[in-house]
């Protein structure tokens, strides 16, 4: 359920499977206020109403209306991750878990011969 | 379990070709017709058995993964002779919740079995022999010379010890196929322990901390419902024997030991978790019912139950929006407007797939999974809603093509089943009968391979071998 | 034949020390491959088609994977968190890389490129398919057949060529226009609704982590493979054409369900991680982490295992040993304790016992006791453990583009003719000379004409 915080307009995105039939606080990632409402199947059934006290259970991530990102401790419930920082864009990795050499990361046509990286040709290790 | 009346099946009739293909050019009929012509199991019987001159032996006992893998060569038309100890295997008497009245019986013997020992039963003879003792052994030597393959699973080396293994029965007939199958392995640290059964595999092959809700959302490590890992380890070993079998064949003219592991199987199919473990130490997250790779494809909470929606493409991801738009405008205008969901790359952190989901949620929640896959099939995008099993086995589709049968055992009545995928021009796939009483096979079979007598069997029930 | 004598005269190994030598990955060079001389063309994407291939490439079929020119097939875009790939994606793009989703279907084959849509591709994919024995793809149904490249043209021109289709929903019926996904098929097929924490417990469908569908999909379609080669081999002499529609295969794994609701019209219903025919033998959870300094937030969990103690005698030692003396009596017998009322007052006693215990603490005491277990173990801890090293289930191989590759190794071994893993992948269109020069006679300059033309 998109909840659009009625005092600050923060978008607060509460996800499909924690918040499909809820009933409890939430927390506005923008302003900090607590809301209290009630879904079923998805579907908002009652409130937000003004509330107070520790949130329920928080948003999975908000955003302003001009599409400005909101998460992180006290704001958004963590994101899984698959190590201590996620980039989520292409990593340049040159050496794998053990050292080795890997071709992970972008090249150039100078960089090739063939379909293959020169240092690979070279055999590297 | 949800309960109702029993009610026959199919509760609505299967469509007709003339009805399925109603309002078609003669030109968008005829690659599916030529594919009827050729594929539908009705012609099954008219056409010969890819395995027909193969014949095994299946001796597992207590897990899934041997008779899958003798259900597939059954399929393909192997003889497969299911040996299982006096009494029977006891996975016969596995029923859901221990419920005696989910069983079913035997008109002529009584004898109960239950519906996930029955469902695998499909094609094969049933004989006891007891190896636990010599004379048993003895025979099952004396049956090694008739036979193209053997699958066990006894626990690593028992039947090594019992002078009845690969290593002696090789000797015997080199031209024997011996598959062992089991969890873990017959060797290794952490070889096969007595009494291990799936979802041992599943838990050691990184397949359940992989499944089910994040821990941030709530969630734990989840098995899977079904003996899965038992499943794919039986095809594989089920490809370990049709390999040796090839070879032997075309090449050597000699057998060789397979062994296949459930838990193998899955490590073999545990997609990218290796490479990227490899690469920069990642260790795989469970990520629910999304996809830690692809946005949009994931099932989502909808009005009547669950719904699976799928796109990577960019082209897709509009197509879903138009859909969803219909009808929440707004969404799809805040969607196309979102900088950060701009380029298909960047769809895939998980706070886009909140957003992208939630936002999809608010078209959900007012769309039943018909519903949802009606619109979104005339944008081309691929969904479908979760099924459960009443439901998969009334869907047309699979009624029609016959995913789900029903089929009559003079021992056990009338028995709903999934048939085999393996359709096929020329040699197809085909269910011959399902179930079968425990030794209901002894007297033809040791018979005809062994030329025992009536004095014979007497003494060697009475002896508990057979 | 060997004598009963000479058998147990000779001297031999522990069965143990046998296995290992007889599968041992590092002599899988050594020993010959099944499939020499089987050529194998791979018109796939995604998933389910080139996982069916690839399975035959591990056998030593030449398997010739035909991807559309430049950028490859939609898997090499599909990696997880969007973060790793390996480069270059061809040697027309090399600021760009191959996706990990690309990963494990798609090992030890060659790699060409070719736009199925223009006449000159079409003509070279014929060239090819008269010298191939087996055809895999998996597009749409009907769409090789309007290329003229279908069972029935193929067949014309080259009667011994096995060809398998492998996709969703199957080509006829009233379905047959429905693309398809592996979780697609798991919704559809029946296995996702079943799967996952119990409805009274506030849960919902799970789907399995993996493409199951697809993978294990791909490896039914390499079973119909081989046991076509063999008939063709020792029977037929022919060819033939055979479906396999991934729905369907998830349908025919539903085990029990279907004949209980068609004798009974029960639903099977999810039961989370606890079994539906057995107690004790559910997945329970231990309340401290194996790694609490970690930075790595996979290894902060806390840690889950499988006690599986669902005979009487194992159970009264378990309960002995978790020191519950009410249980033991109460639910002596399997029937009884295999109920649900029972399985919901067994297992949260079992987490009760491991909540301040590590999983590696709670095996060690079930080991002693003779009772099996197994802890749930992270990619990491699969990865690392010297079980599947030794047995070359997980790898490292020497990839010669990429480098030191951690990779999946088979799935089954053999004595005699063991699956092997050569290479990870390569490369969109990184032998075309090779492939191209050797099977469709093109020169050197013909290859640089079509390249240029984006036709390969």
């Amino acid at each position: 359920m998109l909840l659009t915080c009625p005092s600050c307009k923060t978008k607060n995105f509460l996800d499909p499977y924690p918040f499909w039939n809820f009933k409890g606080t939430t927390q506005c990632a923008g302003c900090k206020k607590i809301w209290r409402l009630e879904t079923s199947n998805g579907a908002c059934v009652s409130g937000p109403a003004e509330a107070s006290g520790k949130a329920d259970l928080l948003p999975g991530f908000a955003e302003t209306q001009a599409y400005e990102g909101i998460s992180g401790p006290g704001l958004t419930r963590p994101a899984p991750k698959a190590q201590k920082e996620s980039i989520c864009k292409p990593k340049a990795i040159k050496r794998n878990v053990r050292g080795n050499v890997i071709a992970g990361y972008p090249l150039t046509k100078n960089d090739l011969v063939g379909s293959l990286a020169k240092f690979m040709v070279a055999g590297a290790k | 379990m949800s309960s109702a009346k029993t009610i026959p099946w199919p509760a609505v009739p299967i469509p007709t070709p003339e009805e399925v293909y109603a309002g078609l050019s003669d030109q968008a009929k005829d690659y599916p017709l030529y594919l009827e012509s050729i594929c539908r199991q009705s012609h099954a019987f008219e056409k010969p058995e890819a395995l027909a001159r193969l014949r095994v032996y299946d001796t597992t006992t207590r897990m899934m993964i041997g008779h899958w893998c003798s259900s597939l060569l059954a399929e393909l038309g192997a003889e497969v002779i299911q040996v299982e100890p006096p009494g029977g295997d006891p996975m016969r008497k596995l029923t859901p919740f221990g419920r005696k009245e989910y069983m079913f019986t035997d008109k002529e013997s009584g004898e109960p079995v239950g519906a996930h020992f029955l469902h695998e039963m499909r094609n094969k003879l049933s004989v006891t022999l007891n190896l636990e003792t010599e004379e048993g052994r003895e025979i099952f030597k004396k049956m090694a010379v008739h036979t193209d393959v053997i699958i066990e699973n006894d626990p690593p080396g028992h039947r090594d010890s019992l002078g009845i293994g690969y290593r002696q029965l090789k000797e015997i007939n080199p031209r024997l196929i011996y598959c062992w199958v089991g969890q873990l392995g017959q060797w290794g640290p952490h070889k096969d322990k007595p009494g291990m059964l799936d979802p041992t595999a599943q838990a050691a092959c990184g397949f359940c901390h992989g499944t089910g809700d994040p821990k941030e959302f709530g969630g734990t490590p989840m098995r899977s419902a079904l003996w899965m890992c038992d499943h794919v380890g039986g095809t594989q070993a089920a490809m370990g024997i049709l390999t040796a079998l090839y070879y032997r064949e075309v090449v050597s003219g000699e057998g060789q030991f397979v062994e296949a592991t459930s838990a193998e199987a899955v490590i073999r199919i545990l997609d990218y978790s290796w490479a990227w473990y490899g690469m920069d130490g990642s260790i795989r997250p469970r990520f629910g019912n999304w996809d830690l790779a692809i946005n949009i494809y994931a099932v989502n909470p909808c009005k009547d139950g669950y719904m699976m929606v799928g796109g990577g493409h960019d082209r897709l991801w509009y197509r879903i929006w138009r859909v969803v738009g219909d009808e929440y405008p707004k969404v799809e205008d805040d969607i196309l407007g979102d900088p950060h969901l701009r380029e298909v790359a960047d769809r895939l952190a998980m706070n886009q797939q909140i957003k992208t989901y939630t936002m999809l949620g608010e078209w959900l929640k007012d769309n039943s999974r018909s519903d949802a896959e009606r619109k979104l099939s005339k944008q081309q995008v691929a969904s479908g809603g979760v099924l459960y099993v009443n439901e998969v086995a009334e869907y047309p589709h699979f009624k029609y093509r016959g995913h789900v049968a029903e089929t009559e055992s003079p021992h056990y009545g009338k028995i709903l089943y999934g048939t085999t995928p393996f359709q096929q021009a020329k040699t197809p796939g085909r269910l011959k009968w399902m179930g079968r009483p425990t030794g209901y096979d002894n007297q033809d079979t040791y018979r005809r391979l062994l030329g025992l007598t009536s004095e014979d069997f007497a003494r060697l029930q009475k002896a508990n071998v057979i | 034949m060997a004598t009963d004598t000479a058998v147990s005269n000779a001297p031999q190994i522990s069965f143990e020390e046998f296995c290992r030598k007889t599968f041992d990955p590092k002599g899988e060079f050594a020993k010959p491959e099944a499939l020499k001389g089987i050529r194998v063309l791979s018109c796939t994407q995604y998933i389910l088609g080139p996982s069916c291939a690839s399975y035959l490439a591990e056998l030593g079929a030449e398997v010739i994977k035909i991807e559309a020119p430049r950028r490859g097939e939609a898997m090499r875009h599909t990696t997880p968190f969007n973060e790793p790939f390996l480069y270059p994606l061809s040697k027309h793009v090399p600021e760009r890389g191959t996706g990990l989703g690309f990963v494990g279907a798609n090992c030890n084959e060659y790699f060409i490129a070719i736009d199925f849509h223009r006449p000159e591709g079409q003509n070279l994919v014929k060239k090819l398919a008269a010298k191939s024995d087996v055809f895999v793809e998996n597009y749409r149904p009907g769409t090789f057949d309007r290329w003229t490249l279908g069972y029935r043209q193929l067949s014309a021109i080259n009667p011994r060529l096995i060809y398998q289709w492998l996709g969703g929903f199957g080509g006829w019926g009233p379905g047959r226009v429905r693309a398809s996904y592996d979780i697609l098929g798991q919704s559809q097929g029946g296995n996702f609704g079943m799967t996952g924490k119990a409805e009274f417990m506030g849960g919902s469908p799970a789907k399995h982590t993996i493409w199951l569908a697809d993978y294990w999909g791909g490896m039914m379609g390499a079973v119909q493979i081989l046991a076509a080669l063999y008939y063709r081999e020792k029977i037929s002499g022919e060819g033939t054409f055979m479906e396999y529609s991934q729905v369907h295969g998830v349908t025919r794994q539903l085990e029990y369900a279907l004949p209980l609701y068609g004798r009974h019209g029960i639903t099977r219903e999810r039961w989370g991680t606890w079994d539906t025919q057995l107690c004790v033998h559910g997945i329970i959870k231990c309340g401290k982490s194996s790694y609490p300094n970690s930075e790595n937030p996979q290894e902060n969990e806390e840690g889950y295992i499988l006690v599986s103690a669902y005979s009487d005698e194992d159970f009264a030692r378990l309960c002995k040993t978790i020191g519950d003396g009410n249980f033991a009596a109460k639910y002596a017998k399997g029937d009884d304790r295999v109920k649900a009322q029972a399985q919901m007052e067994i297992y949260p006693a079992l987490e009760k016992w491991a909540a301040d215990k590590t999983k590696e603490d709670v095996a060690d005491i079930l080991d002693k006791a003779n009772i099996n277990n197994q802890p749930v173990w992270n990619s990491k801890e699969v990865a690392t453990n010297p079980h599947w090293q030794q047995r070359g289930s997980v790898r490292w191989i020497d990839d010669p583009y990429y480098g030191d590759l951690l990779h999946q190794g088979p799935g089954y071994k053999l004595s005699a003719t063991p699956p092997r893993t050569k290479w990870a992948l390569k490369p969109v269109g990184a032998d075309n000379e090779y492939i191209l020069g050797k099977l469709a006679g093109l020169s050197p300059a013909d290859i640089k004409r079509l390249e240029d033309q984006e036709c390969i």
